[in-house]
């Protein structure tokens, strides 16, 4: 499953001294040192939605279940108990409960209880007094319908019907259990958790300090005495201040593919690995003006995408082409090879897709003589701005003049909320690999993240059908079928799946990138230093 | 201040003929330097002006193929990580600094210009006004003014335009108030006052062609340090966006990825930056040196 | 004196007052709050939210009730609470401030101790090949922008001892300090050097003009004590009011410099702080900004009147 699994059989033949180390005992002590790529603008995950926040502050928390921290592909079949001894769901498939562990204490000495689980779920759903001030995944819990305790130790989910993806949300990094005597606006500053670390110190754009809890509830953990992050937004003094041994491990998936090499290169011992994100890079297009309101011009615009292109230049070869799914292997979900390039502008001969795309074009009235001008919207911020800048240099080969304009980041979605633009270029991404999380967020109707307000309401059947099916195989068939027709209703053109590195020196064991989200391996409870 | 003239200047400093093609080889080789500035600006001129027809490449055409590739024959700057050629982006990038250098200098000095004939001129409370606004300006750092505008203003050329124009206000307004309060004792406007002109004709017939030479030497010892602040602005990243190939936002980008990689993205632009700047200081220095000689060095 | 002191420091508060005007007035045009920024992360805007927390936060006040919230707190040293952080202002700006402080020191330290030397020779042997050197070396010094310095030095750090300074607030060896702190002075103060050098050169060449200077001369004092012991003495009038002029030009500098080589320093903070939309730290640091260049000033015209009895201030 490892996409780079040569790159870290090569560094463990170099080092076998290490391999044997590994299997070793895990040593105690030491602090590990890794780069932050920015500052969060707190510390409170349940009010984040970039993992800025989970990666430093996920290691504070628990969840009632997590994938487990040492496998890389997140499933249904790696959900381990965290702060839940077990799970269960009733017979009809409507109400899930769990078990929780006993004698777990909160950082400030007060006792862990159900009414803590129930108090964060509230607060995520909208019903309790004090509020967040922003709650970005209130709608992963569309279909609970309360959250009720039976004694201290056991609470359960109450669902409007069937949803089986709801434990991979509860896995997720973003769904830790907060405390009810703790406010909002602590948890922002000063956040406490039941996890292996406890809070030191924030400073904004410096640094980020966790101390080892020796009150851990799961014996023996953590190895560490503390992690700390420092904060380096230039990727250049970051990427060298780990060549120079300064830190640990640098920020995940944060090294580019052309650094890599430059990486390797200066720290040959470093183990290396490149990962899917599970972000996707993708266009959204303004069908409710001109010209994109022509469906003609917007099929002529996804099938003049030479995908091949952005993964070359991006990402040297090493990005992943799919559907809104996250392609195999990484991925649980995404449609076979076969059937995806079925899809118009999928196919391997990019010069008959555009020649196609042209004569649609000449269809709607533009040609050689008549080129259509566009706008291509996107953010400040390179990320955005490179593909956005790949995709004008293609769109001119079917007579489409694009111009770039850059908005900044405060103006970016109130931009597009109010449709002030024609082609936007934009990054989605996908905490858990499950299609519940990424379809109704992003295409059912009225999802305030359906940017392009796609909105259909058989496909929308299509959606719940699949999010109540129990047998996976069935599931997935479903799930293509989706994904196919989202791809052919151009519904928001999906370019690319990223692909990106993260290092560590060989002396830090037990860190596992996971390969189908960025959102979810930062327990950091099994890391340790074989130094 | 006195009024100067040019040519009892031209001999002083040892001109043998203060006429024609002569005096203009005596000035250029009396001033090296000088001649080397504005040779250097003259070059960055054309550059900005001919782009199309110098390069082969567009500035901003993506090439799979050739990404990052070190200089060679056919890219002699090198590429950029989209396989953008270098020196096409570099002479594209002139237009932007120029348009940036030469729009805010100008609009800067015009405000300038009226702010401190103005202020000088009326005195009273106008000039109080003026003087106060004036130091308000000026206690603020140019690229921390910058900075605040541009993101009021929002990143596009004009508003970065306008952004470094603004606190140029001041320092021009003074200079131009000083020589005009000196202007105004000086016996030929006097005169001209005695023989019933209005005061707007004085101001502009007298007093203010005999201020250019000051507002010349200014506005050329300024054009280098409105460059500066666009680069900076732009390494920053709240100066001109995408797709003009602005120098530097190409080494804020290069800078925070190809430092090791890549060197010729970091070296060419920024080079391309302190020239231009070079040029128009060798340039102002010796403009400074024969415009205002109180200032000579 | 004392009437023209009274005079200026009421001419200070004037300016000080009126920057407090525009910079709140340029922030509240700035397109997007905050707010925005906050929700941009979760990918989506909720007007109800947004509504709340533009409430919560004060933003949807009167402009002039926000401004005169900000000045009556200032007034009684109370900067706010940062928008981001949520920690008192205050305690956001004043961990910063030495960082910030020891850097300009250092670059101030560097430009005067290269800048005055090289000013004076430069002007002492005017016209020859030296000067013309030494001209072009200080000219090309203003041309450089100091963050490129900052890149190159870097680059060079890294291709000669294959590493490159990482701030670290408390650094452990003398080495670990000279890189974290000189280094990057350098990169300031070279440019200041280049100004100080020119500011210096050409008030000494005005000096050394003046009669007084001849008639040392006539009196038959040595051309090293006309130069060092009268010259400089008095051209040393017009160096301290560089200082004056480069408390501003320092802070351009220092803002790109810790952004190059990620110091976590006030400079920084202001283009971090405006990033996110961050008024109160903004504002907050704009007025320190206006503060330092100000009373930097008034600093340099009371020094003039101490040192140079000539010079007397009056109305």
């Amino acid at each position: 499953m490892r996409s780079v699994q040569t790159l870290v059989a090569a560094a463990l033949l170099l080092l076998p001294a290490y391999d044997v180390a590994s299997a070793a005992e895990p040593k105690q002590g030491g602090i590990l040192r890794i780069y932050h790529r920015d500052s969060p603008g707190g510390a409170s995950i349940h009010e984040g939605a970039t993992f800025s926040i989970n990666a430093p502050f996920m290691p504070v928390f628990n969840n009632l279940v997590m994938f487990d921290q040492s496998k890389a592909q997140n499933s249904a079949d790696t959900l381990v108990p965290d702060l839940a001894e077990s799970w269960a769901w009733s017979s009809d498939n409507k109400k899930l409960t769990f078990k929780l562990k006993q004698g777990v204490k909160w950082h400030d000495g007060k006792p862990f209880t159900s009414a803590d689980v129930k108090c964060t779920f509230d607060m995520v759903m909208g019903k309790s007094e004090q509020k967040f001030r922003q709650n970005p995944r209130k709608s992963w819990y569309n279909e609970v319908n309360d959250v009720t305790t039976n004694g201290d130790f056991e609470a359960s989910f109450n669902l409007k019907r069937p949803q089986p993806a709801l434990l991979s949300l509860l896995a997720s990094g973003y769904t830790p259990v907060y405390p009810c005597h703790v406010s909002p606006g602590d948890m922002r500053t000063k956040p406490t958790g039941t996890g292996p670390f406890k809070f030191v110190e924030f400073k904004a754009n410096e640094s980020i300090k966790l101390t080892k809890n020796t009150d851990y509830f799961k014996k023996g953990l953590p190895h560490l005495d503390g992690i700390e992050f420092t904060i380096i937004t230039n990727r250049s003094t970051a990427i060298l201040g780990f060549v120079a041994g300064k830190f640990d491990v640098t920020f995940p998936t944060h090294i580019t593919i052309p650094l890599l090499k430059d990486v390797k290169s200066q720290s040959p011992n470093a183990v290396c690995v490149v990962e899917p994100t599970n972000v996707s890079t993708n266009i959204i297009v303004n069908s409710s003006s001109p010209p994109f309101d022509n469906v003609d011009v917007r099929r002529a615009m996804a099938l003049a995408l030479d995908r091949k292109a952005f993964i070359s230049i991006l990402f040297e070869g090493q990005g992943d082409i799919g559907g809104t799914m996250l392609p195999a292997p990484g991925g649980l979900w995404a449609m076979p090879k076969e059937m995806l390039e079925q899809i118009p502008g999928y196919g391997p001969d990019i010069n008959a897709n555009r020649e196609g795309a042209k004569k649609l074009m000449q269809k709607a009235g533009y040609g050689p003589d008549k080129h259509l001008a566009v706008k291509v919207a996107t953010r400040n911020i390179g990320e955005y701005r490179d593909p956005a800048v790949i995709l004008i240099d293609q769109l001119k080969s079917i007579y489409i003049d694009a111009e770039l304009d850059v908005v900044d980041t405060a103006q970016w979605f109130p931009k597009v909320a109010r449709k002030d633009y024609m082609l936007g270029l934009n990054l989605t991404g996908n905490a858990v690999d499950d299609p519940d999380q990424s379809f109704y967020e992003n295409y059912s109707c009225g999802s305030e993240r359906n940017y392009t307000n796609y909105c259909n309401k058989e496909i929308e059947k299509l959606f719940d059908q699949q999010s109540q099916e129990t047998d996976v195989a069935k599931r997935k068939k479903m799930v293509w079928d989706i994904d196919k027709k989202l791809q052919e209703d151009v519904a928001r053109p999906i370019i690319f799946h990223a692909r990106a590195g993260t290092c560590w020196q060989p002396y830090v064991k037990g860190v596992t990138i996971m390969v189908n989200s960025s959102y979810n391996g930062y327990r950091y409870e099994d890391v340790w230093m074989d130094k | 201040m006195a009024v100067i003239n040019y040519d009892s200047e031209l001999k002083r400093a040892g001109a043998h003929s203060t006429h024609g093609w002569r005096r203009l080889v005596f000035l250029a080789q009396r001033y090296m330097l000088g001649t080397i500035g504005l040779f250097i600006m003259v070059m960055f001129v054309w550059m900005a002006i001919s782009a199309d027809l110098i390069c082969r490449f567009s500035p901003l055409s993506v090439d799979s193929t050739h990404r990052l590739a070190a200089p060679d024959a056919l890219h002699w700057m090198g590429t950029d990580s989209f396989g953008r050629d270098v020196w096409s982006r570099i002479v594209h990038g002139a237009r932007i600094s120029l348009a940036v250098g030469i729009g805010a200098t100008f609009l800067g000095s015009s405000i300038g210009v009226v702010v401190g004939l103005a202020s000088g001129y009326l005195s009273g409370w106008v000039d109080l006004l003026f003087q106060r606004i004036t130091d308000i300006l000026q206690a603020l750092p140019l690229l921390v003014l910058a900075l605040v505008m541009t993101a009021a203003l929002g990143p596009s050329l004009p508003n970065v335009i306008i952004a470094i124009a603004i606190p140029l206000i001041p320092t021009v307004a003074r200079v131009i108030r000083a020589n005009t309060l000196a202007l105004r004792e000086l016996p030929f406007v006097e005169a001209a006052k005695s023989i019933g002109m209005s005061e707007t004709r004085i101001a502009l017939r007298h007093v203010l062609p005999n201020t250019l030479a000051p507002l010349i030497v200014l506005a050329t010892a300024q054009l280098g340090s409105t460059i500066l602040t666009e680069a900076s602005l732009s390494f920053l990243g709240l100066g001109i966006p995408e797709p003009y190939p602005s120098w530097g936002r190409m080494l804020s980008e290069s800078a925070a990825e190809y430092v090791r990689t890549a060197p010729w993205l970091v070296i060419f632009p920024g080079v391309a930056i302190s020239l231009a700047v070079f040029g128009t200081n060798l340039f102002g220095d010796a403009l400074r040196d024969i415009l205002d000689p109180r200032q000579r060095g | 004196m004392f009437a023209y002191i009274v005079r200026r420091l009421a001419l200070m508060l004037v300016t000080l007052f009126g920057i407090s005007i525009i910079i709140f007035v340029l922030l509240r045009i700035v397109p997007g709050n905050i707010v925005d920024i906050l929700f941009d992360a979760a990918g989506f805007v909720d007007p109800a939210d947004k509504a709340n927390l533009e409430k919560e936060l004060g933003l949807s006040d009167p402009i002039v009730v926000q401004y005169f919230r900000w000045i009556g707190g200032l007034l009684q040293g109370d900067l706010g609470y940062s928008y981001v952080s949520e920690k008192p202002a205050l305690q956001e700006i004043l961990p910063r401030i030495p960082i910030t402080a020891r850097l300009a020191g250092l670059a101030l330290l560097f430009s005067a101790s290269i800048g005055i030397p090289l000013g004076v020779i430069s002007a002492v042997h005017q016209g020859t090949k030296l000067d013309y050197a030494l001209r072009i070396v200080s000219l090309s010094g203003l041309s450089l922008p100091s963050f490129w310095l900052g890149l190159l030095i870097l680059m060079a750090s890294v291709s000669l001892f294959g590493m490159m300074p990482i701030f670290n607030p408390n650094p452990k060896t003398w080495t670990e300090a000279f890189a974290i702190y000189a280094v990057p002075a350098m990169a300031v103060g070279f440019r200041s050097a280049a100004l100080t050098m020119r500011i210096t050169r050409s008030s000494m060449l005005e000096i050394l003009r003046q009669d007084f200077i001849r008639t040392a001369r006539a009196k038959g004092a040595s051309e090293a004590s006309v130069n060092y012991r009268h010259a400089l003495k008095n051209a040393i009038l017009p160096v301290i009011t560089v200082i004056g002029i480069e408390a501003a030009f320092l802070i351009g500098g220092l803002i790109v410099t810790e952004t190059v080589f990620n110091i976590p320093g006030v400079a920084r903070f202001l283009v971090e702080a405006l990033r996110w939309r961050d008024y109160p730290i903004v504002q907050n640091l704009v007025m320190l900004i206006a503060v330092v260049v100000v009373f930097a000033n008034f600093t340099v015209d009371m020094l003039y009147a101490v040192i140079d009895p000539r010079i007397r201030y009056g109305d």
